[in-house]
């Protein structure tokens, strides 16, 4: 069943040199799997994921030929529809625990408010639905998980914790944007595979938004690839070392590789790539 | 060689070819964001004004402030005096327009001493921490901790009454905020790369304080200044009321106050056209100030 | 070129770095890799000068480093950083930093210098007065490189410095490097926790594990995928599975 259809999105903003669009026409379809986008710094990934969660303030602008979650028109959904949506049947993970927890509300108390504002529980239920999904996230010890503070935990943790407010409502379309770049290299791993393993056992939809290409590669099913706001690739997987266009391409043969034997790196050709993609430079 | 006005095109290019292009470019942006901002202007309409009056007063003031006719004292505001006269029968408009120099240079003289002072002190405390940061901040801690008027009051019973010595004392209270001020600025990128990279360049503690810390610390400080100066001014006019300031017959905004309070019932205006001027020009100064934050210290810095 | 022995560096109080011995030969690339926490930018800023609290030996073309860094030390030893965002004055424009350290040393002739600088990292002379948030984090990556350059360094200590960058800017801002260090015959000790950028850019590598040096191997043992020491080996295995 699909999820999300979303048929040429495009975001503006306007600047002191005109208006700039950051999006340019992005289309695809979500079902229950894992989706995800890829692009460098520029490239419009994380503002597609907040067009997507109606999160772009003015005065930038989203538009769209169709954006439908579930059937729902998403194009002109008041305020108030958006926040019943968010949270409990989409939700989105940010990249740094430190900035996207609140630091001076307990742990077990900030998952518990995504409960109450959409349920109605008592409290009791609540705690135990809270520590249900510290659980879930592997969390060793979450009755005292529940009391800790944000800045009492280390990266990881505070990732897991903020993934666990994200589907304590067992949404079914979880957006991540660069969920592990700010974690240590040696729990990233561990975080996207409690991620991967929530998102299947609960068969959500995922939409991962990465600038690793590897990591994209290996936690999803279907890859975009974008550039300067549109989409240039789109491939499956496994089938990433098969893409076509010269900025994949580019980017696949720039990477170091650990049994490395060129002398120089092959670099990106700018020129190229934007004309092809018919961007701006 | 033709001397052109720079173009729009050429003070905004992404590219500058000469440092001076740069510096103008940057200044001429910093002047576009502050033009948008009508209250912002609004203010520095009224402080320009300030300027002005107090720079034409003796082409602006109809009467002199000094002289006045016994027999036209207390008249109410007229064609022939716009704010009436007070007690002595001297035109307060004159007064007024003569006392904006007196407010311009109590105000001007305190930025100069306090603002570069609290700069410097804690500019240096935030950079070198430990317990020079101690024994500083110790210091402004007791200079804050006092009253304001109180101190200036202390300082002026001990030097005697008299503008330099208001102005003295008034700086001596307005220099600890700037320099807490600077210090908490200081703190925020005391441990930034780019301060250890100029360690490693070998560069001395001195060059590293003036060149590379206190340029960061100006717009807030600027910021600051422009928004104390309406305390500034209620200050100045508070030791004028209380007869420490500017000494009689010296047309002082606040003096004036102060002797207009025996005739508040009947004479209103005596007290309250120095009073209205005293508002406008706090107000003024408030209202740039706020825009002049909004420019320098937008929420954010540059990344 | 550097030649430590027995270095242990506290952080607070805190002995972050435990006995630590390795040296760099003239010319070479040599690496420190290992996890978070494991002390290996500790290493770094100690023999900046950054981190004051340290034991041990460490010298620099022979000469013995002391407390506080002198004007000698910072003509020879140059560090570029990691964060391209933090490492650049926001106030000053690419002509004020590169000129800055000349400015420090009494070194004239700054405008030439600037420009062939800017040559040399491969920065249009057209940034030349641009402030560090009209550039691109690869832009400014290679200013930093040209500023640490300025002084004409034998030794450029690298923290982590592509790790802030896109994947295809660090393709180009690693072949300067090597590009570099081939023209100027630099020495370089590199921290950073990527393993293949050790590969391409490097000729040894030590792997650093709380504090305490693993192992010392040259990077072909790398490349074959197997280390010495079994710590060494599951670091190699887990960069390849991810």
């Amino acid at each position: 069943m699909t999820l999300l259809r979303v048929d040429n999105l495009r975001v503006r903003f306007p600047t002191e040199q005109g208006e700039v669009e950051v999006v340019k026409g992005l289309s695809f379809d979500l079902g229950r799997e894992r989706l995800g986008i890829v692009g460098e710094s520029g490239s419009g990934k994380s503002m597609t994921g907040r067009a997507l969660m109606g999160l772009i303030a003015r005065p930038g602008q989203v538009s769209a030929d169709r954006l439908e979650f579930d059937g729902m028109d998403l194009r002109a959904l008041p305020e108030r529809d958006w926040r019943r949506l968010r949270g409990a049947r989409m939700s989105m993970v940010m990249q740094d625990p430190k900035f996207s927890l609140n630091p001076v509300i307990r742990i077990g108390e900030q998952i518990g408010e995504a409960l109450q504002f959409h349920r109605r529980m008592p409290a009791r239920a609540r705690k135990q639905a809270v520590l249900d999904v510290l659980a879930a996230v592997r969390i060793d010890d979450p009755e005292r998980a529940y009391r800790l503070y944000p800045h009492e935990v280390s990266g990881g943790m505070g990732q897991r914790v903020m993934i666990a407010m994200m589907v304590v409502l067992e949404p079914d379309l979880m957006i991540a944007d660069e969920p592990t770049s700010a974690l240590d290299v040696s729990v990233r791993a561990t975080v996207l595979e409690i991620l991967d393993d929530l998102v299947r056992r609960r068969g959500m939809g995922l939409i991962l938004i990465s600038h690793d290409l590897d990591m994209v590669a290996r936690w999803c099913d279907r890859i975009l690839v974008m550039y300067a706001g549109k989409v240039v690739e789109e491939c499956a997987a496994g089938r990433l070392h098969e893409a076509t266009h010269p900025y994949t391409r580019g980017l696949l043969a720039s990477v170091p590789q650990l049994s490395e034997t060129r002398r120089r790196l092959p670099v990106l050709d700018r020129a190229a790539i934007g004309a092809k993609v018919g961007a701006r430079t | 060689m033709i001397l052109s006005l720079p173009s729009r095109d050429w003070l905004l290019s992404d590219d500058p070819e000469t440092r001076m292009q740069a510096r103008l470019g940057q200044a001429y942006r910093l002047a576009r964001a502050l033009m948008r901002n009508p209250l912002a202007m609004f203010g520095l309409a009224i402080i320009l004004s300030l300027l002005v009056v107090a720079a034409l007063a003796p082409w602006l003031a109809p009467y002199s402030p000094l002289d006045g006719n016994l027999q036209n004292r207390l008249r109410p505001p007229s064609s022939a005096h716009w704010m009436g006269t007070d007690e002595l029968g001297r035109d307060i408009l004159s007064r007024v327009i003569f006392g904006a120099r007196i407010t311009l240079f109590i105000v001007v003289l305190v930025a100069i001493i306090s603002a570069p002072l609290g700069l410097l002190i804690g500019a240096v405390s935030g950079y070198f921490g430990g317990w020079i940061d101690r024994i500083l901040m110790g210091l402004t801690d007791i200079f804050l901790s006092m009253p304001r008027l109180i101190l200036a009051l202390a300082f002026v019973a001990a030097l005697g009454p008299g503008i330099e010595n208001a102005v003295i004392a008034i700086a001596i209270t307005a220099w600890p905020v700037y320099a807490r001020i600077a210090r908490a600025e200081t703190l925020t990128f005391r441990n930034a790369e780019f301060i250890a990279a100029v360690q490693m360049q070998g560069a001395s503690h001195t060059r590293i304080i003036t060149r590379h810390v206190i340029p960061l610390c100006l717009s807030s400080t600027i910021v600051r200044v422009t928004l104390d100066m309406a305390g500034i001014i209620l200050t100045a006019a508070g030791l004028g009321f209380l007869g420490l300031g500017a000494q009689p017959p010296l047309p002082e905004w606040g003096a004036m106050i102060s002797r207009g309070r025996a005739f508040i019932l009947d004479q209103w205006w005596v007290a309250t056209m120095p009073g209205f001027a005293i508002v406008i020009v706090s107000l003024g100064f408030c209202l740039f100030g706020d825009g002049l934050r909004d420019v320098l210290d937008p929420k954010g810095k540059s990344k | 070129m550097i030649e430590i022995e027995n270095l242990t560096v506290a952080f607070g109080g805190t002995p972050v770095v435990h006995g630590v011995s390795f040296s760099v030969a003239r010319g070479e690339s040599f690496a420190l890799v290992g996890e978070s926490g494991s002390g290996k930018s500790t290493i770094l800023k100690a023999i900046a000068g950054q981190a004051p609290d340290w034991t041990g030996s460490i010298r620099i073309g022979g000469e013995a480093l002391r407390r506080w860094r002198d004007r000698a030390f910072v003509r020879r030893v140059q560090m570029v950083f990691q964060d391209p965002y933090g490492s650049l004055h926001p106030r000053r424009s690419v002509d004020d930093t590169l000129s800055e350290p000349l400015a420090v040393h009494g070194i004239v002739g700054q405008d030439a210098r600037v420009l062939a600088m800017l040559d040399a990292v491969g920065l249009s002379r057209r940034f030349r007065f641009r402030l560090p948030h009209q550039l691109s984090g690869g832009q400014r990556q290679r200013v930093a490189i040209a500023r640490a350059l300025m002084l004409e360094p034998e030794v450029l200590l690298l923290d982590e410095p592509t790790s802030a960058l896109d994947v295809s800017v660090q393709a180009e801002i690693l072949n300067l490097l090597a590009d570099l260090r081939e023209a100027r015959g630099l020495t370089y000790l590199l921290v950073t926790h990527d393993l293949p950028i050790v590969s391409f850019l490097c000729d040894r590598l030590g792997v650093l594990r709380r504090g305490r040096l693993e192992e010392v191997s040259e990077v072909t043992l790398l490349k074959s995928g197997h280390l010495q020491s079994d710590y060494g080996t599951e670091l190699v295995t887990r960069s390849a599975g991810h």
